[in-house]
């Protein structure tokens, strides 16, 4: 049984599942630390993932497809970032908002541009190459699991020590985090919370636009209404549990992914797929409540106790 | 924001400029001036598709089938503002809805008797099984510290699967292609008014719903104590007020009214529960953002609700005739909430031109955009 359902066919899956949510949720972890809160990210990823195939189409070439969708990820940051640092809007409701037009403006383009409804796919999309890392890529197990990724998702992982290494070993990620815990003395050193809580949020709109064109160009290569389909809000959570820290964050995203990844496996040893899409946010919860006393801040911040 | 209403004779201009400096009405204007954008970047003439909307949403049948969906929209809406106004986000709305109305469906089609009892037992089962779907983040919150706000949100797609398993192998209709139930017996379906060629009878049950919360927000003790809790949450327990339980309570209401409007939707709208159909149909979220937009005011909330639902009807008719997809109404309707929480208003604008900069803005309690 057990050699059934987990082999390196399945540990394949599994990485491509994280690599769309670890990428959202690093972004949304930078905007943790600079004190944002940040749900948008189901939004912004939907938005990167119909402007990566957009992109793609009209070129032909996935490198135009992957710079369109983060241009559509910065676009909406900037909405957030203008209403929430600028404006000092509610995050929270801006964050539905977005997650809403996204949805909206996307299901509206594709049959207004493409000429379709539902799912577009066509022979123009450029999908993202699997690069496989010569010696490296031919290890057993390993080899294909880690070594065989799209660009995108090697800088997924090497984002994990980048971002670690900025946020705690650079003068710039200690602003940010002083930006984040304590605004009044960040400002008074004469560093600039607005800068930054826009630096952090537009950065969390590129990773997130990355993330969609991972999930439209690589994991899959075509647009279908809604394709985030929750994983942005998993992106959330992963930020929650861990605790905006890198590496927990990857371990988070790690966890949620295995989820998914599992759930495709035994979607094809016959179990409904009803029961293995829900798989992931079961997993989530059952996260949640084995971690329940990290979440103390998210709770004083929505019931002001 | 401080209005700029000049002492002198009102002039045409000036009246204007008052209605724009209202931060709802810039709101509109300026989610319907970046649609005309759109529609135009997307080679299309918006003046044709606006004028589309407006007669598909009014003339014809369109009057009829806005007040027929601004049914589920202002029920919905409803069901946000009970835990909105006292700081519960509950963004569960659409499990709340979907399993609801699978309770529902299955009394319907399932019990024998006449309409006047199947439709009220019908509509109690909804209730209860949302109110139950709901009880889940709620004591997520009270008991384990888990916030409200990401567990409904999560729960809204494991409820999307259990009724999808449950219609796909329990309860199938073999006849057709679609995952879905039976249809619901002609006897069991809400009946029609006599009113605009025939409007739910479900209407009136919101509109009293409507009169209700106007009732228990702004003349009762507990409508008091539970806009205390998601004023000052603090101030309230202090207060002695029991916040917990009191979470619990909203949810449960929120949850009962979104089970009973998702009833609705099958017996009163769709007569057979498909597979995800409440999902698509994105009418939670249109609620939660007419909650937003009349912030939590039931009054405003019927207003909102017929707005936004006229755009939806509206749009339809524009897919139709103008060959533009009725998703630009939710589009707009995202558009409005994004300039309203963002506090956009003629003043701003002007402001930001003339110089000087403005007082420092307070943070915005949830709910209160």
């Amino acid at each position: 049984m057990f050699e059934q359902l987990f082999d390196a066919a399945l540990l394949e899956s599994v990485v491509r599942a994280m690599v769309p949510i670890l990428l959202a949720a690093l972004g949304g972890m930078i905007c943790e630390r600079a004190g944002v809160f940040q749900i948008a990210m189901e939004g912004m990823m939907l938005a990167g993932a119909f402007a990566a195939v957009a992109g793609s189409y009209l070129a032909v070439y996935s490198g135009l497809g992957v710079l369109f969708g983060v241009a559509a990820g910065v676009l909406v940051s900037l909405m957030l970032a203008f209403g929430t640092v600028s404006r000092r809007g509610d995050p929270i409701v801006l964050g539905i908002a977005l997650n809403l037009m996204a949805l909206g403006l996307t299901g509206f383009l594709l049959p207004q541009i493409f000429g379709v409804r539902g799912t577009f796919r066509h022979e123009r999309i450029d999908g993202l190459d699997r690069l496989p890392i010569p010696g490296l890529s031919d290890i057993p197990w390993i080899g294909p699991v880690l070594f065989d990724q799209t660009i995108l998702g090697y800088l997924a992982f090497l984002l994990v020590p980048g971002i670690w290494l900025i946020l705690f070993r650079t003068p710039v990620g200690l602003r940010l985090r002083g930006v984040g815990e304590r605004p009044l003395a960040a400002e008074s050193l004469g560093v600039s919370p607005i800068a930054y809580k826009y630096g952090a949020v537009i950065a969390s709109g590129v990773l997130s636009g990355l993330a969609g064109a991972q999930l439209a160009l690589g994991n899959l290569v075509l647009f279908t209404e809604g394709m985030s389909s929750g994983r942005g809000w998993v992106a959330v959570v992963a930020v929650m549990l861990g605790r905006a820290h890198p590496f927990a964050v990857f371990g988070a995203s790690l966890l949620f992914a295995f989820a998914e990844g599992l759930g495709f496996r035994l979607q094809g040893n016959g179990l409904p797929v009803q029961i293995t899409d829900a798989l992931p946010f079961l997993v989530t919860l059952i996260a949640l409540i084995a971690a329940r006393k990290r979440f103390a801040r998210l709770l004083d911040l929505t019931t002001g106790a | 924001m401080a209005e700029q209403v000049t002492v002198h004779r009102p002039t045409l201009a000036s009246k204007v400029g008052a209605a724009l400096s209202h931060p709802v009405v810039f709101s509109l204007v300026f989610a319907f001036a970046l649609g005309w954008l759109i529609v135009y970047l997307t080679g299309r003439d918006p003046g044709f598709a606006y004028s589309e909307m407006l007669n598909g949403a009014v003339t014809g049948s369109g009057l009829r089938n806005t007040l027929g969906r601004a049914v589920p929209i202002i029920g919905m809406a409803l069901a946000v503002s009970v835990a909105f106004r006292s700081g519960v986000i509950n963004l569960g709305g659409e499990g709340q809805m979907v399993v609801g109305g699978l309770a529902g469906a299955l009394v319907a089609i399932y019990t024998p008797g006449p309409g006047e009892l199947v439709i009220p037992l019908a509509m109690v089962a909804g209730g209860v099984a949302g109110a139950a779907w709901a009880m889940l983040p709620a004591f997520g919150q009270t008991r384990l510290r888990l916030p409200i706000l990401i567990t409904s949100l999560l729960l809204n797609y494991v409820a999307r699967a259990i009724t999808g398993y449950l219609v796909r192998f329990h309860f199938l209709d073999d006849s057709v292609t679609l995952t879905s139930t039976r249809q619901v017996p002609e006897i069991a379906r809400m009946p029609r008014m006599p009113i605009f060629g025939g409007v739910s009878l479900s209407l009136a049950l919101v509109i009293v719903l409507v009169a209700v919360a106007w009732v228990v927000y702004g003349r009762t003790v507990s409508g008091y104590e539970t806009q205390m809790a998601g004023l000052n949450g603090r101030f309230a327990r202090y207060g002695g007020i029991q916040v917990e339980r009191q979470t619990v309570g909203v949810m449960v209401v929120a949850g009962t009214i979104g089970g009973i409007i998702g009833t609705h939707m099958i017996i009163g709208d769709a007569y057979r529960f498909i597979d995800g159909e409440l999902v698509v149909s994105g009418l939670a979220w249109t609620g939660l953002l007419v909650a937003l937009l009349a912030a939590n005011h039931p009054v405003m909330i019927l207003v909102a609700g017929l707005l936004f639902s006229g755009l939806q009807i509206g749009g339809l008719a524009m897919q139709r005739n103008a060959d533009v997809s009725w998703r630009l109404s939710q589009v707009l309707q995202a558009l409005v909430i994004v300039a309203v929480a963002s506090r956009l208003t003629f003043g701003w604008f002007k402001r930001r031109r003339t110089g000087p900069s403005e007082g420092e803005l307070e943070p915005a309690a949830v709910g209160e955009v």
